[in-house]
């Protein structure tokens, strides 16, 4: 089952000067000289907490515009259970295996949030993908983790996942190991190196990795309480890691306006020690870099979205970015304000100093635009993703099955949407396309949840570089 | 094995009894019996299968689960005190206090000792928490 034993489906698909045999690209210019426009989107869909008594499914998505079903879901490769809440996943291998021979990206490893059980897909056949390895929960409580959350592939065909619990949904998370025949190897990390864990991202070059911090998975599960953030009970801390050893070597506390860092990406540049991370509760984004000097890691806060007053709330609506991502150039930071409903970009071309370039105002509380060919919109703008060109970014609706409840409950009822803007790097603007929508709500057994969004041939928030 | 009957009554007024032996839960008494439920975890973590509690034995107060009101807005409505109705395997852990006294259950754990009447359906989940800013 290895994709590493597979040497004979492997075609070169660009050239250059070393010696480059594996999956991905050379570097992150050469994602964008060397890949074609993306043809096909995976998205996770799900019914897990709704009334639909159907297992959650991954959604293949044709983004062809010359094609008869561009804008339709085209293929659904159901769960064999229900109940997973499928939510983020990620590649076998990436372009940090460039050096692998014969290893492919091919596999998509999907976990389910909510049941804890691992699933392997093959898109051996992009259209028509095949579920080949499920991984129950049981063995994935073996290892006293639960509540999958970022999947990466590592150098040499392994899968690091982090796993936001232990096996009773309480803390500390840590991080699974899946070995190249998509086995469980073991836990990736010491134990006791942290109490909360979300997401994370790696340099090897730099031999770092950095982890953000959500909650205990029986905290934010049932939904978000302002009485469980009083407690204490949701993270602000970032982790630096020693890559090669799997050990915390410093932790920043971002403080209250770093409540609940989410998304945490390095620049795609293998030599960067920049990098950022969205605080979704406070609002803010910071930025953060390894101070050579003092042979440490600074963050400071770098964008700070104000809460907006809206006549039919009590309170001030805090904006709540949940998603971010950096362009394969490292030139702009794009942004979703999930209560707002806006999606943003900023030029982060001096990080430190982010500049706003442009935004939209789409769904959400605030949103000018509510509706997309006659199509109610029933939240803000989510997960995102950014052609490797950068030059179509692409948004789903749905953050959490239990928090969508919450903070918008048509969606439940209208099920998610995937809208795309159009994006010109040169000037720097964003232009909503009203003639792309795909509707989660006209699935055939009723309306559906859409998440993160992935490419087959790497994307803005899987590939890194060794 | 001692079984009991499970009444499950969904907001639209669509109601299912089955007979759900001790040694089960209500979630696995339903899934033997072919009646779809919300849930996760099944390990009392996630709160997705929770139910509330409306009677015991065809008695008790909480009314129907069309017209009872959520959790905090009780009004007059009498707490039932859920280790009357059920057992749980082990702790549920996504229940805060006010949840456990206000009558929520968590059906994916919870093995009955009673007949009962439970409303079912994932509205019953998001009675759990209210948006804070609204």
């Amino acid at each position: 089952m290895s994709d590493a034993s597979t040497s004979s489906d492997v075609e070169p698909d660009h050239d250059h000067d070393h010696h480059h045999e594996g999956p991905g690209y050379s570097t992150p210019q050469a994602a964008i000289e060397e890949s074609d426009r993306e043809q096909l989107a995976y998205v996770m869909s799900l019914y897990v907490g709704t009334d639909v008594d159907e297992p959650d499914f991954v959604a293949v998505v044709d983004l062809d515009p010359d094609s008869e079903t561009y804008g339709e879901i085209v293929d659904r490769i159901e769960m064999p259970n229900r109940g997973d809440e499928l939510h983020h996943f990620g590649w076998n291998a990436c372009s940090s295996s460039c050096h692998v021979e014969g290893l492919e990206r091919r596999h998509l490893i999907v976990p389910g949030q909510r049941s804890s059980r691992l699933h392997v897909i093959d898109t051996k056949d992009r259209r028509n993908p095949e579920l080949v390895e499920v991984i129950e929960p049981e063995e994935v409580f073996e290892y006293d983790l639960s509540a999958p959350h970022t999947v990466h592939c590592v150098p040499d065909g392994k899968i690091i996942i982090s796993m936001l619990g232990d096996a009773d949904g309480d803390l500390p998370g840590g991080f699974l190991e899946l070995n190249d025949d998509f086995e469980i190897e073991g836990r990736w990390e010491p134990p006791g190196e942290i109490e909360m864990n979300y997401d994370y991202w790696y340099q090897p070059r730099q031999n770092v990795m950095v982890s953000s911090e959500w909650a205990a998975p029986k905290t934010y599960y049932p939904g978000f309480d302002l009485e469980d953030v009083e407690a204490g009970k949701y993270g602000q801390k970032l982790h630096f890691w020693d890559w090669e050893n799997g050990t915390v070597e410093q932790t920043i506390d971002l403080g209250e306006e770093g409540l609940i860092p989410l998304e945490v990406r390095f620049l795609h540049t293998p030599e960067s020690t920049h990098g950022f991370v969205g605080a979704a509760l406070s609002s803010n984004i910071f930025h953060f870099w390894r101070d050579e000097a003092a042979g440490e890691y600074r963050a400071e806060k770098v964008i700070d979205f104000e809460s907006r007053e809206h006549p039919d709330w009590d309170m001030p609506v805090p904006a709540l970015p949940t998603d971010i991502l950096i362009s394969m150039d490292d030139r702009y930071l794009f942004g979703s304000n999930w209560l707002h409903g806006e999606v943003w970009m900023y030029d982060v071309s001096d990080p430190a100093n982010p500049r706003r370039a442009d935004s939209l105002s789409v769904g959400g509380t605030f949103g000018e635009v509510q509706e997309v060919q006659g199509r109610e919109l029933a939240a803000g703008p989510q997960m995102i993703q950014l052609s490797l060109d950068g030059e179509r970014l692409y948004w789903t609706t749905s953050l959490f099955s239990s928090w969508d409840d919450q903070f918008y409950p048509e969606e439940a009822e209208r099920g998610s949407v995937m809208l795309k803007a159009d994006v010109d790097p040169r000037n720097g603007t964003l232009e909503l396309d009203e003639d792309f929508l795909v509707d989660w709500g006209e699935c055939p057994a009723g309306p559906a949840r859409a998440h993160e969004i992935r490419w087959p041939d790497g994307d803005c928030t899987s590939d890194v570089w060794q | 094995m001692t079984s009991h009957d499970v009444t499950l009554e969904w907001p639209d007024g669509r109601t299912r009894t089955i007979a759900v032996r001790e040694d089960e839960s209500v979630l696995e008494g339903g899934e033997r019996d072919g009646v779809g439920l919300p849930f996760g975890c099944r390990t009392g973590a996630c709160g997705t299968c929770v139910g509330r509690l409306l009677a015991i034995d065809g008695t008790g107060g909480g009314g129907d689960a069309a017209d009872r009101e959520p959790i905090g807005d009780a009004g007059d409505t009498e707490p039932i005190d859920v280790a009357d109705a059920f057992a749980y395997r082990r702790e549920p852990r996504a229940l805060k206090p006010r949840h456990r006294t206000g009558g929520y259950v968590l059906l994916c754990i919870a093995t009955p000792r009673a007949d009962c009447r439970v409303a079912v359906g994932s509205q019953v989940q998001s009675e759990l928490v209210d948006n804070p800013w609204k």
